[in-house]
């Protein structure tokens, strides 16, 4: 984030980076998010990072890699320890060096995305590893995932519904899924998403440029 | 009173495995003896903890923490940690050693330690420093620790880490995960009954957990950095 003196004027010539964490459940569409972000992105001119942090395996970090979306150097992996909501939360040191390191080797790199490994509806982010977070659910994981007020549903900065267009082929009423979602989270910012065909991330985008990045 | 209450109390904290410095994500070889199909039960474990105690840690990491704990500035700190460089051939064990000890400062930083904080600085523009032992010398310089609480503290982490590691990957349970930390703590403690000289060079000799290590990118299925 910026850092502002009384008068105004940005106090250290270097800006640090805005670090935006992605969680959510295996399977609901993070890596599939962060591949949709990263041209919608990139296209409004933000210069950007991806750090993933695989449970098992670096598939993700190395689909992002061969992806041709981003330079793969400002693709970091960090390795969870079969651990995925301590690397966020409890101890998110391995992460916050990655971000560091990221900012050491790409000066004037302004956002950050940190993709979770897949976890369940308790995972959170530290406040001291990111200025702002989402979480990510899908609706075949069911309409009663929002009821279930889990943490990362509840405290989530930005919570996304992904895989929209599935909603007639699982018996999901998507209309009363988003209601109840904005029901448990006081109305705080629940965005729909269908990220196999690119619908809902420029709104996602959007709100990102306005809560995190402040341009508009 | 048998102990000083507040050094204890000290090193519980800095000694505890849920310290938020990385550690968790290092096995130290674990995952991959056991993905060879060499660790499969707690007598195993106990065996590799043995080796890693007796074999390396107090024959290398003890030997380059002792040093940076006595060096007189970060130039001589930052000596020692060249020759922790120079002195692990596996790619893979320098690469953890690292990345575990650039979290440990980078906590220590952030706590606003002042030798972290001027260590950093060095570590930051070279990337062949920040390797755990030296870390391990300097934050313990920084809490107030004595050269043989700093030594208690790294031996133990590096228990807790091997055995927490055993544990996440299901080769032990958690009551064998206590039986295994009680065998380590007495070896522990033997070791560190032993001054090593003041002119100790730093060896080690483990070569079936380098190998392990090392292999760690090859290995499709990896929880783990080491």
């Amino acid at each position: 984030m910026n850092r502002l003196s009384l008068n105004g004027t940005i106090a250290n010539s270097r800006i640090a980076a805005a670090r935006v964490g992605i969680g959510g459940p295996v399977g609901s569409g993070k890596t599939a998010l962060v591949e949709r972000l990263i041209p919608a992105l990139l296209k409004r001119g933000v210069d950007l990072a991806v750090i993933t942090n695989d449970l098992v395996t670096a598939e993700d970090a190395e689909r992002i890699r061969r992806s041709g979306l981003i330079d793969p150097a400002r693709v970091s992996a960090v390795e969870a320890g079969a651990c995925p909501h301590t690397v966020i939360r409890e101890d998110p040191t391995l992460n916050i060096e990655a971000a560091d390191e990221l900012e050491r080797r790409f000066p004037g790199v302004e956002l950050i995305l940190l993709e979770s490994g897949g976890d369940n509806l308790a995972s959170t982010f530290s406040r001291d590893l990111t200025d702002f977070w989402m979480f990510v659910i899908d609706v075949a994981g069911g309409d009663d995932i929002p009821r279930k007020r889990g943490p990362g549903v509840i405290r989530a900065d930005l919570l996304v519904i992904n895989k929209v267009d599935l909603a007639p082929h699982v018996g999901v009423d998507l209309a009363r899924m988003h209601q109840e979602a904005l029901g448990v989270r006081d109305n705080r910012p629940v965005l729909l998403t269908d990220c196999r065909r690119g619908e809902g991330i420029d709104t996602v985008v959007d709100l990102l440029e306005r809560e995190v990045l402040f341009r508009t | 009173m048998l102990f000083d209450r507040l050094q204890a109390l000290a090193l519980l904290q800095l000694g505890d495995s849920a310290y938020p410095a990385g550690g968790f994500a290092f096995s130290w070889g674990i995952e991959g003896l056991a993905a060879d199909g060499m660790l499969a039960n707690r007598n195993e474990l106990d065996r590799v903890i043995a080796d890693q105690l007796t074999r390396r840690w107090a024959t290398m990491d003890r030997i380059l923490l002792r040093k940076a704990f006595r060096a007189r500035n970060c130039k001589a700190i930052a000596e020692v940690d060249r020759l922790t460089e120079a002195g692990t051939p596996s790619a893979e064990m320098r690469d953890g050693s690292r990345r575990a000890g650039r979290a440990l400062l980078g906590v220590w930083v952030k706590l606003e330690g002042p030798l972290s904080i001027a260590y950093r600085d060095q570590v930051s523009a070279d990337a062949r420093l920040g390797h755990l032992p030296i870390a391990q010398a300097v934050v313990g310089r920084d809490a107030g620790f004595s050269l043989d609480a700093a030594e208690l503290v790294s031996g133990w982490t590096l228990v807790t880490g091997l055995v927490s590691a055993a544990v996440r990957l299901g080769i032990i349970g958690h009551i064998e995960a206590q039986q295994s930390q009680a065998a380590a703590r007495g070896l522990l403690g033997e070791l560190l009954a032993d001054t090593p000289g003041a002119d100790a060079l730093p060896a080690s000799f483990t070569p079936f957990i380098d190998i392990a290590v090392s292999r760690g990118p090859l290995r499709h299925v990896r929880m783990f950095t080491t």
